[in-house]
């Protein structure tokens, strides 16, 4: 060995031992430091999926239990669903879809698109066990409305929130056009075909061709699961995300958000963000004394 | 290791020392100045101390073997088990096979909740307070005011003559884009009337700048495409930081604080187990979930469905479908860096 390097390997000895006490020393002292963690919150267990009110999950704890997850974890500000632990909790399969003859087929396979049903969801549907809402709607009971004006629907006021504001189609779509006069238990589309509270995006395709087929094909709207293009899916159907009965006033209906990130340290507040490209000499400054 | 590497890797040992032959002989020979250091500075009974000496003499992730590797995350998962009383597991699977990951988020649809933010943090084990980390960032974007009544108002605005250059009004107005992004926006409820927001997070670029400057090359780009890092090899420069033009990079320079009960126990060695302090982490696509199969987080998370994510090998993907058939853009791309994190509108 050459001098040269017996001394290298010496300095090097030395200089690992200081640097491992120099490490071990920094972290006493860190723990030293820390101060006491502030307790966690209790997990909210309610909370919605993607519409306010329509929605309603609940959290179930160790679903997946090789990691101890919960199905979702719910916000704790908005009560709106942060984290998917399940993404096929509580689904059924979609069901029937007919095939669509053009380009855009897509990715889509029945047996691996799951999809949350509506139906259990229904208050008025589940009020009697068979008939559901033909047990009113059996076209004698209740009387069929005369014309096709606006007007308040006394006895569902809880589910249709202000009947009199009701726009879908700039006005020349109304209740009977969807909902289905003699068979109240399902939807109706133009051509008299009866379509299921679950499989709402039959119907709601008859006009919106163009979503729908991209949303067959998987370019438009929510989907959770496998991003493999043949993998297994829960796909969020139209009314998930949209409220038929309001969709020409919001797109989506407004949400809360959750909560901003912490400032900067030493920033009082985020009032600079709001001033405008600056004028001369001011460069964004908050005050207007600074502009001159 | 590509031969090129490997030759430079032995050119350089050959002429002077390398880190690793620094270790190497530095604790042959002082192995027991720095058992006895180790044992006598850094309590026993702690978790951590206990593979914090192992860990230290670990190499980067890339040059390790197969064998080192598994030793390096059988370590890990001992260490987080016992820090966090809970089963962690801690993966070291590679990236799968003709398989590139992309992303594409709808501008357009984007309502500026930032659930996105947080399901990340909750999937990523970042730190939640002092220093809060996120990795996604929401922008809110002010709409600008284009006015018809100023489109025929030319310049210079005399009102006797005119100069003969019309460029209109509108031009010398803040439209589009008014101001630059509001990071800290809180209304009651979003969306907002004159605004859109516009996430940012890491953009996984096929030419990363990140990548370019980091000294110790501790920061890669895997094979399909996620820019990782390897956090016990990360000094700290935040290099990568400066270089990112994205803002996408974070640093902690305290001790993450993560509560066990809210730390994610499946875990992956390049991405969401919980960091040390003092180290550059960020976006990696949720790579623990992704290489298994399943979207990332935030596209699961998004209540108007604006985030799209798949393979960009697959012509049959989601985010090739909307390649093909929505307006696409990416962002600054001008700097060449290739981002594989795509915005588009319908």
């Amino acid at each position: 060995m050459k001098i040269g390097s017996i001394a290298k390997v010496i300095f090097s000895a030395a200089a690992t031992g200081a640097l491992i006490l120099g490490v071990g020393k920094f972290r006493t002292e860190a723990q030293q430091e820390q101060p006491a963690r502030p307790a966690v919150a209790a997990p909210v267990t309610d909370c919605f999926e993607s519409r306010e009110g329509y929605t309603a999950r609940s959290r179930v704890e160790n679903v997946v239990p090789e990691y101890g997850y919960p199905n979702i974890i719910c916000s704790q500000t908005t009560g709106g669903v942060l984290w998917w632990g399940d993404p096929y909790d509580e689904t059924i399969p979609i069901g029937d879809m007919p095939d669509i003859d053009d380009v855009t087929k897509g990715d889509y396979l029945t047996e691996d698109a799951v999809i949350k049903p509506r139906e259990p969801q229904l208050t008025y549907f589940n009020m009697d066990p068979d008939k559901h809402c033909v047990m009113c709607h059996d076209g004698m009971t209740v009387p069929f409305p005369k014309d096709k004006k606006p007007r308040l629907i006394t006895m569902h006021q809880d589910i249709v929130e202000d009947s009199m504001e009701l726009m879908h189609g700039e006005g020349a779509i109304w209740c009977l056009d969807c909902h289905n006069a003699t068979n109240r238990n399902t939807l109706i589309d133009h051509r008299g075909k009866e379509i299921s509270f679950n499989q709402p995006q039959k119907l709601c395709g008859k006009c919106h061709g163009v979503e729908y087929r991209h949303w067959r094909m998987g370019i438009h709207g929510k989907r959770i699961g496998s991003w493999n293009a043949g993998g297994k899916k829960r796909w969020w159907l139209c009314t998930e995300c949209h409220n038929p009965h309001t969709v020409q006033i919001n797109r989506f209906r407004p949400l809360k958000p959750e909560p901003a990130p912490v400032l900067p340290k030493g920033m009082k507040n985020a009032a600079h963000e709001s001033v405008h490209a600056p004028s001369a000499g001011g460069h964004g400054e908050a005050t207007p004394a600074a502009t001159h | 290791m590509p031969a090129e590497e490997k030759s430079k890797m032995e050119e350089v040992k050959g002429t002077t020392i390398s880190r690793r032959q620094f270790f190497k002989e530095a604790g042959a020979i002082s192995a027991a100045v720095a058992a006895a250091a180790a044992s006598s500075v850094i309590a026993p009974e702690e978790a951590e101390a206990k593979t914090t000496f192992a860990e230290f003499f670990q190499n980067n992730y890339r040059l390790m073997t197969d064998e080192e590797k598994k030793e390096a995350i059988a370590r890990l998962e001992k260490r987080y088990s016992e820090e966090f009383a809970k089963k962690v597991t801690v993966d070291g699977a590679p990236a799968m096979q003709d398989v590139l990951f992309g992303y594409a988020l709808n501008i357009q649809k984007c309502i500026g909740c930032r659930r996105c933010v947080h399901a990340c943090v909750k999937e990523n084990n970042q730190s939640r307070h002092d220093t809060e980390i996120q990795w996604i960032r929401v922008l809110r974007m002010e709409k600008g005011n284009f006015t018809v009544e100023d489109m025929d108002k030319g310049y210079p605005n005399s009102p006797n003559e005119s100069f003969g250059i019309q460029v209109g009004g509108n031009a010398y107005k803040n439209a589009g884009v008014a101001l630059e992004g509001q990071h800290y926006y809180q209304p009651e409820r979003v969306p907002e009337k004159d605004a859109f927001y516009f996430p940012v997070q890491c953009m996984q670029c096929e030419k990363p700048p990140c990548v370019k400057v980091c000294p110790v090359r501790t920061t890669y780009r895997d094979p399909d495409g996620i820019v990782v890092i390897d956090y016990n090899w990360c000094i700290g420069c935040r290099m990568c930081m400066g270089a990112c033009p994205y803002w996408a990079r974070r640093f902690d320079w305290g001790d993450p604080h993560l509560p066990a009960e809210e730390m994610n126990p499946k875990t992956h060695y390049l991405g969401n187990r919980p960091r040390m302090r003092g180290v550059v982490e960020k976006c990696t696509f949720c790579l623990q979930r992704t290489r298994k199969g399943r979207y990332t987080a935030c596209v699961e998370v998004c209540p108007v469905g604006a985030r799209t994510f798949g393979n960009l090998l697959d012509p049959a993907s989601e985010v090739r479908k909307i390649l093909d058939r929505k307006k696409v853009f990416r962002l600054k791309a001008d700097m060449n860096t290739y981002p594989k994190f795509f915005y588009f509108i319908d």
